[in-house]
């Protein structure tokens, strides 16, 4: 199965780049393809509890129903654990499907295939 | 999403109006998903970009694109659904 890894590096910073990201995400795994939200930098804000609900961008569905879509959907949402503990985030307050991961994660799963868009 | 009439002999319609992209493509993945393999689906699209998307997305999930049909502002597309997707 191909695969797909979308970096995504912005939040409520450029909620424009966040939720193109996840919008493309769900191109990708509603298409087949083993997809990865990879989320780190500004970007782990994304997967704590509460905090995408209010970013819609027009003309795009609401950040928190693409990711709930995407997870669904059978997408794996990675989360940069060094970003995540620097930004002071409760990591028992994830979105569904999220999982906090280190580096190695990444790289794996880029080193066995898999391509990858930053946003 | 709505559902509405048939226009090309579909058993099922579907209308995604202005969605694109990833939406374009997940609305009918979830759409479609309890409907047995063999089903024949209509899908109606204002999106511009649906005339390339659709026929890819098809080939991926491995549906069967039967027919397009452009409208004035929209077009319309005849699929057989194929596997577990």
């Amino acid at each position: 199965m191909a695969k797909l890894l979308v970096s995504i590096t912005n939040a409520k910073n450029d909620t424009d780049r966040a939720t193109v990201g996840c919008v493309v995400a769900n191109a990708s795994v509603a298409s087949g393809v083993e997809t990865v939200i990879f989320l780190s930098t500004e970007g782990v804000r994304l997967a704590q509890e509460g905090y995408a609900d209010d970013i819609h961008e027009e003309g795009f569905a609401p950040l928190k129903k693409l990711l709930t879509d995407f997870v669904d959907a059978g997408g794996n949402v990675w989360v940069c654990s060094p970003c995540f503990k620097k930004r002071g985030l409760d990591e028992n307050k994830l979105v569904p499907g999220a999982t906090i991961v280190g580096g190695a994660k990444a790289v794996e799963f880029l080193t066995t295939g898999a391509a990858s868009m930053s946003y | 999403m709505e559902e509405s009439k048939a226009h090309l002999g579909s058993e099922v319609f579907y209308d995604f109006g202005e969605m694109s992209c990833g939406e374009l493509l997940m609305a009918p993945l979830k759409a479609m998903r309890p409907l047995p393999a063999g089903t024949l689906i209509e899908v109606r699209s204002l999106d511009p970009a649906a005339p390339i998307d659709i026929p890819a997305w098809c080939i991926m999930v491995g549906h069967e694109l039967l027919m397009r049909a452009r409208g004035p502002d929209n077009t319309y597309y005849l699929i057989r659904k194929g596997g577990p997707s």
